[in-house]
């Protein structure tokens, strides 16, 4: 039985219930166990944490990897920033010995040890890693049929590339195949694998500014494309892709009517799972049009 | 965010800044403005990595205790609970509605205390202030 170390995250378990729900009934539907701790602390952004204290902010994040060390177990995060956090910090302390003993020795205040043997996945990795597009395709008892999707991948998911692992850093294509494995049909467009500035800037205003800025270039790409949905992988995208549509009718009078989900959701869909089990009813705009389209509605 | 706000924020801009003119640079905006996309240290041709560059120089900047509002009440609510975002009181009940399990579990009041250590007194202070 495969199982995981779940790595729940801040914003996944506190402002994306939806996804979360969406997480746990496919997985519980393809029987993969998910162990849980008590004592993980935040990923430490390093856009915050480590830009105040570089050694000290890696040691936080570190201490996420010797946990799951005890476990001897895979990480598995939610978040695509949780993510990159992680696989980053695994990353410098796999590569840079002097870094490694530094941290260590922060960490030996409280009794912790990296190393060097924690696993970081992330939901979307783990389901290519395990199921791959040909398994996800076996297992579609609904298929997506008809369905326009639109890939968003996020940046921490394949960024950068020495860090994350997972796919082709300038032209990545595996959202894209594991999207057309639930029957979809995967949309191209310009912004697929753009940057939201979700995870990564709280500046105020500033900060808000660009990133409904960024929300509104992706969206008009993605409503030109005609695609009948967003499939992101990370809930900081999902949030700015969401948010961004409700602010920009508010300030501009645009309607774009998008339904954004997490990969899960369509994954969810084609292993017949039903919509509600999946949270999607949770969602900031409304995904009535996407499951009439599949007469799930 | 270079293609968000051309004017404001460009990192090979900020690069010959921390060569060139560093002690402005620490009083800056720019300098929090990279929204570690890791487009430019993924394509560098020169291995350069910039956004690591970009941490370590607000480094400096916070050792000046120049930490902009925004991000200093994130890292104090991080300090305060284990979490970037707060959890409102009765989110246990509202979680199990959905047939989630609680919350309040998954972060101990032990990680909280040894992450306050790992932090440091000095740099808990440099919070507060």
């Amino acid at each position: 039985m495969t199982e995981y170390l779940l790595y729940p995250g801040c914003v996944a378990s506190v402002r994306e219930l939806g996804y979360e729900m969406a997480m746990r009934a496919v997985f519980k539907r393809l029987d993969v166990k998910l162990r849980q701790r008590d004592d993980f602390n935040c990923c430490m952004p390093a856009c915050l944490v480590h830009s105040v204290d570089y050694k000290r902010g890696l040691a936080l994040t570190s201490r996420n990897l010797a946990i799951a060390e005890e476990e001897d177990l895979p990480l598995m995060t939610l978040c695509s920033s949780c993510f990159g956090n992680l696989s980053r910090a695994k990353y410098l302390l796999d590569s840079n010995q002097d870094l490694r003993r530094d941290v260590n020795k922060l960490l030996g205040e409280v009794g912790r040890e990296y190393r060097g043997k924690a696993r970081v996945e992330h939901v979307v990795t783990s389901i290519y890693k395990d199921y791959g597009p040909d398994g996800v395709r076996e297992m579609s008892v609904k298929p997506l049929s008809g369905v326009r999707a639109a890939p968003f991948y996020g940046c921490h998911l394949f960024l950068p590339q020495r860090y994350s692992g997972f796919d082709d850093a300038e032209f990545p294509q595996k959202l894209d195949r594991l999207i057309e494995a639930t029957g979809a049909e995967s949309v191209d467009y310009h912004e697929k694998t753009s940057c939201c500035i979700g995870c990564g800037s709280f500046f105020g205003d500033v900060s808000e500014e660009a990133g409904l800025k960024l929300a509104e270039i992706i969206l008009d790409d993605v409503k030109a494309s005609g695609a009948d949905a967003i499939v992101a992988t990370c809930p900081f995208c999902m949030m700015q892709l969401e948010v961004g549509q409700i602010k920009l009718r508010e300030a501009k009078g645009k309607e774009y009517g998008i339904p954004v989900i997490h990969y899960v959701d369509a994954f969810g869909l084609s292993l017949g799972v039903e919509p509600s089990e999946l949270g999607l009813d949770l969602r900031r705009i409304s995904v009535s049009p996407l499951l009439q389209k599949l007469g799930r509605d | 965010m270079a293609k968000a706000l051309p004017g404001k924020y460009n990192p090979r801009r900020l690069l010959q800044r921390v060569s060139n003119d560093l002690p402005e640079l620490l009083r800056s905006e720019e300098l929090w403005l990279c929204a570690w996309c890791y487009r430019c240290t993924e394509r560098c041709p020169q291995g350069i990595q910039p956004t690591e560059i970009f941490l370590l120089t607000r480094n400096l900047a916070s050792e000046e205790g120049r930490i902009p509002k925004n991000p200093k009440a994130i890292i104090r609510e991080i300090m305060r609970s284990g979490r970037s975002v707060s959890v409102p009181d009765g989110f246990d009940e509202w979680r199990e509605g959905y047939g989630l399990p609680p919350i309040g579990m998954t972060i101990s009041p032990k990680a909280i205390e040894e992450q306050r250590k790992i932090f440091g007194e000095e740099l808990l202070r440099r919070l507060d202030a």
